[in-house]
């Protein structure tokens, strides 16, 4: 659709563009990155014939874009850039009417049944029939956006140049604008070329981009550039961070600020406190932890403040344990947005050690419960079977890949002591484990086996698990 | 067919006004030809105009004076009249749309200070171009308006290559208040006699001028009607925003090049023939953009008749009022444009707030 070569132009001497190669393909809708200053809008405004270039090509449909009559550019490329403002209190329908212009013929130019059914088309599209008759000025920003890509679309482009179109635009209508776009794009095989500023919203919507830096291209490729994290930290100069999007498989990039890299150091002893009763044990720290669990409440890789463990004399827990335990948070003024929980059937027993292994300090809390509501007896070991709730506390910085270790390991702990307990089998679906991580110190990135701190997690769940069974078992006998 | 397409367009609310603004043009024209200290009746009055264009009086004995009176003197006053309303509310909305500024009016960019300039040296220096006689006076105004044009185009492409909207406004600013300035130098340095001539020239009045003047705007109002019609699609782009026109496949420069000089040789010829008389360019298109919104295509026909027709009743105000004297014109634009302008003004934003 467009091929740029060797290009270089940009305002007045010194061009900001320089050798640039680029080819947009028909049909994809291509995100162009890059942070301020970098020539995005220069490039733009080369492509659109704002700005003469000062050599190289650029070539629409393979003819130098130049060539194109005004019109001729017009029938072929729309633009939609940042909220314009229009004087006079033009209507709606009169603004995407002018969209017409580069297809009316005759000497009156009036629109033509062709143009006006393209008109109803567009704003049908864009949703804006509703208020067509009203002054532009006085509709809202999302709407005044739709109306300008009605405008555009009416042109019947095949190449759409946006220019950060959501630029002022909140959630709601960055999406509606484009989820329109992304439609017309899968549909009719529309060609977009946008400038965007926020990669997430780009990661979202682009088939391909590209990342400008000073004026020439650092790369150009699909959704999996985002994830070179170094490449655009260093481009933007901001510490990012990759992660998946929960439901769709694209890259989503966290920033990290820079006050937020230096946080206050705090004491690990001193930054919890326990509260525990005969109905539960709860602690509160202070400053969230880094946590990975399959908890009730709180499951998955978070930042959570509050940890609990509630007993429920009789199990009640099948099916709505989550709503029943946010009840209960809710009841003792816990938030449970920032909470991680699990019920506790039959509360048998439990125990809390806090430790310093090396240099690191931990604490343990493991809660006893039955399964299902009944204190089965395994019949091949002759012992009761039970569910086992873990809550680990580390005051270390882990990576997530060093949580996922941490986690094995604490398994690979429990196991041990439930096998020199004589359990053959562990059919205790019902168990739960939480890593809270500090996140203070050194960042550690393997928590394996072979590392001090895999082993002093797999030691201390080891040894609290067997000290918490055999206290049990003392009680059964 | 035909039909259909003219009930649609009466249908269309602005059917009715095209044929209400004409109506009371009309009117208005029958009334400034029969108010006067000698009145002529109506069908008389018709007798005359129809006899004259097209040979088919019917009346019979029309006393020869009348005759003179309607067809030698209202006549071509009122026509004149109509002709620089509707030429400087033309440009004026023409140059609003242009300049995206609606307090743009043919006198910002320049125009009408170059073409009374032109007439000012030609009453202080008493020149007489050979072959012109009388008529030197509007053609040096009227070239000297277009030598105004030229060097506020040159200054706007000396200072900015994209004949940015600010840069005109401000180019024209500074033309005008030179040229301005000149004009007061020469009102200073003249005696009493050249100084009132002038300050009455510059009042502006469509009296005394008889049916040369009425030919020799006639083509410049066509002309530059013309143009502007031509080019009223690219005035409703230009609201956008240059960038925005220049997208949606508007030349931009060119549509700018010739709104311009059409709407400067409205202004200039008005200024010409009848002096500079405000407040007509500013406040029709207004009055006007008021009633049927901004749409050029109904914009500046709409201006055009309406101009023309404030303009022949101001001009009955203007010699009626304080009859057997007269009023400088451009004194009764503004005693009824102002006022006018700002009920309308203050009914819009009462409008708007319920």
């Amino acid at each position: 659709m467009i091929k740029v070569h060797n290009l270089t132009g940009g305002y007045t001497h010194s061009p900001i563009i320089q050798g640039l190669d680029l080819e947009i393909r028909r049909g994809e809708f291509f995100a162009l990155l890059g942070p301020n200053g970098s020539g995005k809008t220069t490039l733009f405004k080369l492509i659109t014939g704002q700005l003469q270039k000062k050599s190289g090509n650029i070539l629409l449909d393979g003819k130098e874009i130049s060539t194109y009559s005004k019109l001729a550019k017009a029938k072929k490329v729309a633009v939609l850039s940042q909220e314009a403002s229009v004087s006079f209190d033009y209507t709606v329908e009169e603004i995407v009417s002018l969209g017409r212009y580069p297809h009316q013929k005759g000497i009156l130019k009036n629109l033509s049944k062709e143009d006006r059914k393209i008109i109803e088309e567009v704003m049908d599209i864009t949703k804006v029939s509703a208020f067509r008759k009203k002054q532009f000025r006085m509709i809202s920003g999302g709407e005044k956006q739709r109306v300008l890509l009605a405008k555009a679309l009416a042109q019947e482009p095949e190449l759409l140049l946006l220019d950060e179109p959501t630029n002022h635009l909140d959630i709601k209508h960055t999406f509606q604008l484009l989820d329109l776009l992304k439609e017309r794009q899968q549909t009719m095989g529309l060609t977009v070329f946008a400038i965007l500023h926020d990669l997430n919203v780009a990661s979202l919507y682009a088939d391909r981009f590209a990342l400008l830096h000073e004026g020439s291209l650092l790369e150009v490729g699909d959704v999996e550039m985002l994830r070179k994290v170094e490449q655009l930290q260093k481009v933007y100069q901001v510490q990012v961070n990759a992660q998946s999007h929960p439901t769709v498989p694209k890259p989503q990039l966290l920033m990290t600020p820079n006050y937020a890299k230096a946080g206050e150091f705090l004491n690990f002893e001193g930054s919890f406190e326990i509260n525990q009763d005969n109905h539960s044990i709860h602690i509160e720290f202070k400053k969230a932890l880094r946590t990975i669990s399959n908890c009730v409440l709180g499951d998955g890789i978070q930042w959570l403040k509050h940890f609990s463990h509630v007993y429920e004399a009789e199990s009640r827990v099948s099916f709505d344990s989550k709503a029943k335990l946010q009840k209960w948070l809710e009841n003792n003024l816990i938030p449970y947005e920032q909470a991680a929980g699990m019920i506790v059937e039959g509360n048998l027993e439990e125990i809390i050690i806090l430790e310093e292994i090396g240099a690191t300090q931990m604490m343990v809390i493991v809660t006893v419960g039955t399964a299902n509501g009944d204190i089965l007896i395994d019949p091949q070991s002759d012992q009761p079977k039970h569910t086992i709730n873990i809550m680990l506390f580390i005051d270390a910085h882990f990576t997530d890949g060093a949580l996922v270790n941490g986690s094995m390991l604490a398994t690979e702990g429990k196991v041990k002591a439930l096998q020199e307990h004589g359990a053959k089998e562990f059919p205790s679906s019902n168990d739960t484990l939480l890593l809270g991580l500090t996140q203070q110190g050194e960042k550690i990135s393997t928590a394996d086996s072979q590392s001090d701190i895999g082993n002093a997690i797999s030691q201390l769940v080891y040894r609290a698990v067997q000290k918490v069974l055999k206290k049990q078992n003392r009680q059964l006998h | 067919m035909r039909n259909l397409s003219i009930r649609r367009f009466l249908n269309n609310n602005i059917g009715w006004l095209y044929i209400l603004s004409g109506g009371l043009l009309l009117c208005t024209s029958l009334l400034a030809l029969f108010v006067s200290s000698v009145q002529v009746p109506v069908p008389t009055i018709l007798h005359i105009i129809l006899g004259n264009t097209l040979n088919s009086g019917w009346l019979e004995n029309v006393p020869k004076n009348e005759v003179m009176i309607i067809w030698n003197i209202r006549l071509p006053r009122v026509l004149l009249a109509f002709c620089v309303g509707a030429s400087l509310s033309l440009a004026g909305a023409a140059f609003q749309g242009l300049l995206r500024n609606p307090l743009a009016d043919p006198y910002t960019i320049g125009v009408s200070s170059g073409a009374s300039l032109g007439a000012v040296i030609v009453i202080f220096f008493q020149i007489t171009i050979i072959g012109l006689g009388s008529f030197t006076l509007p053609v040096v105004a009227i070239i000297s308006g277009l030598l105004t044009l030229l060097v506020v185009f040159g200054l706007v492409r000396l200072s900015s290559r994209s004949l940015a909207v600010e840069t005109i406004v401000l180019a024209g600013i500074i033309v005008s208040s030179f040229i301005g300035a000149l004009v007061s130098l020469i009102i200073s340095l003249g005696d009493k006699d050249a100084m009132t001539q002038i300050m009455y020239w510059l009042y502006g009045s469509v009296g005394m001028r008889g049916w040369e003047y009425v030919q020799l705007i006639i083509p410049f109002m066509i002309i530059g009607a013309f143009i502007l019609f031509y080019h009223y699609r690219e005035l409703n782009a230009l609201a956008l925003g240059e960038e925005a026109a220049d997208h949606i496949g508007v030349d931009v420069k060119k549509g700018k090049r010739f709104v311009l000089v059409g709407a400067s040789l409205l202004t200039g010829a008005s200024v010409a023939v009848s002096g500079s008389i405000g407040f007509v360019g500013l406040v029709i298109p207004h009055l006007v953009r008021l009633v049927i919104g901004p749409n050029h295509r109904h914009v500046l026909p709409l201006s055009l008749l309406t101009g023309g027709t404030f303009l022949i009743l101001a001009d009955l105000l203007a010699r009626t009022l304080i009859s057997p004297n007269e009023l400088p014109i451009g004194v009764v634009t503004a005693l009824i444009g102002a006022p006018v302008f700002a009920f309308l003004l203050i009914r819009e934003r009462l409008g708007k707030r319920e």
